[in-house]
C-alpha cells in the first residue's frame, strides 16, 4: 500500500532541492522518511514528507531550560519547506513527562502535541503568538510545522535598554511596560476560551522584526492543574513583569556580596514566591518604582495574602501602573 | 430533580438549603460529617451534595477511548463516594427526602467557580466545603478552592470546615 510520502519520489525531491539550492548542494544520500516516531532518525539534509509536502531538514534547535544552555532538542528541526523554499521549525512528538519543582512543589509536567495543535488553530493569526500547522504523519504522530519567527528574545532586548535602571526605568520602561500589557492581553486571549499557555517564561516570548511584535512561543507543555486552570500561568507572568520592572532580576547573593546595605533591609516576605533568590520587592532597591507597579510585583511575593485569579484582575492593576508611569516620566510611550 | 429542573426551586427558597461541594477525600468527608452533626434534628433543611469533576481534554489521553474509559470510571467512583456521603447524613437522621445528590462532570476553569454557579442556580442559603490545608505556594501555583469560594460568593454564606 503506498505511503503518502511515496508519491514524492527521490528524483523528484532532488529537483525541489536543486531549485532552491542549486545543484551543487543536492545531498549524495539522505533518506525520505515519512514515519517520525523514531525522531532520532532524522537526520541533517534528510526530507521529512508531511501531507506531501518536503521539507529539507537542517539544525536541532536548542534548550535552554534546566540551565543546559544550548542542549539540542532532537525532536524540534529546523527545515526548509521545499514547495516554498520558507523556513519552518518541525516540532516532532516527543512524548516526555518530567517531574519540575516550583516554589518547593513538586509537579508532573508533560508534552501534549496535541494541546499545541489545538491552539494553533486557536491563535491563527494572532499576532501576539507564534503561528503554524499541524499534520498527522504517515504513523499518526502530530507533527507540528512552524513558521520561523526572524528576531531576539524579549528579555534580551530588554536587558539591553538603558545605562542602568534609573535610565531604563525613566525612558524606557513605559514602551516595555505597554508591550508587557500586549503579552498578558494576549494570555488573556487563550484563557477566554478555555486553554493555558503552560510554560509561561521570559525565554518564550520573541520580538519579531518583521511585525515588530512580542510573540508567545512554545505551548506544548501541559500539567493536571488543580483548582484553576489559570494560576500557573498567572506565576509565570508574575515573573516576567519582576524581570522586566527591573531589568534583569534582582539576586539575592549579588545584593548580599555587592550591596549590604539594601540586602539589610529584605525580609522574607520581599523576595518572590517562586523563586526564594530573587527580589520581588524592588521598591526597596528602586525607589522610585511607583507604588501601583510595586503593589503588583508584591502579588508575586512570598508575603502576599491573596493572588491574582485571573488576567482581568492583574490587567487593571497594570492599567493604574501604567498611568502612574505616565505621570513619573512624562511620557505617552 | 433532573440535572436541568429547577422548576421547584421556589418551595426551596423557604427551607434552608445547604450546599455541600465535596470531593474523594478526607476533607470532603469531615464537612459532610459536620453537617450532618450540626443539622440533625432540623425537618426544614434540604442537603444538595454536588460534586464536580472537571473534564480533561484530549490532551491526557492517547486515545478518545481512553478518555472515556476515564470519564466512566471516574463518574462510578463517585457514585459511590457520593452514596457513602449520603448514608453519613440518613444515618444522622436526615431523611432521604431532604437529600439530593447532583454529580458534574464539565469543562471548567476553576472549580470554585463550577461550585459557585451551582450555588446560584440551586438558591443555596450555605456553601460548604471542606478544606485541605494547603502551603501557602501551593495555594499561589495552583490555587484554592475554598479561598476562591470565600472570595467570590454571593448572597450566600460560606462554611469552611478543617
Amino acid at each position: 500500500m503506498a505511503q503518502p510520502g511515496e508519491i514524492l519520489h527521490e528524483a523528484t525531491i532532488r529537483e525541489f532541492i536543486t531549485n532552491y539550492a542549486g545543484s551543487d548542494r543536492v545531498p549524495v544520500r539522505f533518506k525520505i522518511i515519512t514515519d517520525t516516531s523514531d525522531f532520532f532518525r532524522v537526520e541533517y539534509n534528510d526530507v521529512v514528507v508531511l501531507g506531501d509536502v518536503p521539507y529539507w531538514v537542517k539544525r536541532c534547535e536548542k534548550e535552554g531550560r534546566f540551565g543546559l544552555d544550548d542542549e539540542p532538542k532532537f525532536w524540534v528541526r529546523r527545515a526548509v519547506e521545499l514547495t516554498t523554499g520558507a523556513t519552518r521549525i518541525l516540532k516532532l512528538v516527543f512524548h516526555e513527562e518530567f517531574q519540575t519543582v516550583i516554589a518547593g512543589i513538586k509537579m508532573t509536567c508533560f508534552r501534549s502535541p496535541k494541546k499545541e495543535a489545538r491552539l494553533l488553530d486557536l491563535v491563527a493569526g494572532h499576532k501576539n503568538f507564534m503561528h503554524g500547522r499541524w499534520v498527522l504523519d504517515a504513523a499518526g504522530n502530530n507533527v507540528r510545522i512552524l513558521e520561523f519567527i526572524r528576531g531576539p528574545r524579549f528579555d534580551d532586548v530588554v536587558a539591553g535598554y538603558g545605562t542602568d535602571h534609573h535610565d531604563y526605568f525613566h525612558h524606557y520602561f513605559l514602551q516595555v511596560l505597554d508591550q508587557y500589557i500586549e503579552l498578558v492581553q494576549a494570555i488573556k486571549f487563550l484563557h477566554d476560551h478555555g486553554e493555558k499557555h503552560g510554560d509561561i517564561r521570559r525565554d518564550h516570548i520573541i520580538w519579531d522584526e518583521e511585525t515588530q511584535a512580542n510573540r508567545w512561543i512554545d505551548f506544548d507543555y501541559n500539567f493536571q492543574q488543580g483548582e484553576s486552570l489559570f494560576s500557573f500561568d498567572m506565576q509565570g507572568l508574575g515573573n516576567l513583569i519582576i524581570f522586566l520592572a527591573g531589568r534583569g532580576d534582582v539576586l539575592v547573593p549579588d545584593l548580599y556580596h555587592k550591596q549590604r546595605a539594601l540586602f539589610d533591609t529584605l525580609w522574607g516576605e520581599d523576595l518572590s514566591i517562586a523563586y526564594k533568590n530573587r527580589v520581588a520587592n524592588l521598591q526597596k532597591i528602586y525607589p522610585y518604582i511607583p507604588d501601583s507597579l510595586n503593589r503588583i510585583l508584591l502579588h508575586f511575593s512570598q508575603g502576599a495574602n491573596i493572588f491574582y485569579e485571573t488576567t482581568d484582575q492583574m490587567l487593571e492593576d497594570l492599567a493604574t501602573a501604567r498611568a502612574d508611569m505616565v505621570s513619573l516620566t512624562g511620557r505617552q510611550s | 430533580m433532573s440535572e436541568h429542573d429547577f422548576g421547584d426551586l421556589a418551595r426551596r427558597d423557604t427551607e434552608r438549603h445547604l450546599l455541600i461541594a465535596v470531593d474523594e477525600s478526607d476533607n470532603s468527608r469531615r464537612a459532610v460529617m459536620y453537617v450532618a452533626d450540626f443539622f440533625t434534628g432540623n425537618q426544614d433543611v434540604f442537603i444538595t451534595l454536588l460534586s464536580i469533576i472537571p473534564e480533561p481534554t484530549e490532551d491526557f489521553f492517547p486515545t478518545e477511548e481512553k478518555r472515556q474509559q476515564w470519564l466512566t470510571e471516574k463518574r462510578t467512583a463517585m457514585d459511590k463516594i457520593l452514596a457513602g456521603y449520603k448514608e453519613i447524613l440518613l444515618s444522622a437522621g436526615l431523611k432521604d427526602e431532604q437529600i439530593e445528590i447532583r454529580l458534574s462532570i464539565r469543562p471548567c476553569t476553576s472549580i470554585g467557580d463550577a461550585i459557585l454557579e451551582e450555588q446560584a442556580k440551586l438558591r443555596c442559603c450555605i456553601v460548604v466545603v471542606g478544606r485541605r490545608g494547603i502551603s501557602h505556594n501551593e495555594e499561589f501555583l495552583f490555587g484554592s478552592t475554598s479561598s476562591k469560594i470565600l472570595h467570590h460568593a454571593n448572597h450566600c454564606a460560606v462554611m469552611v470546615v478543617e
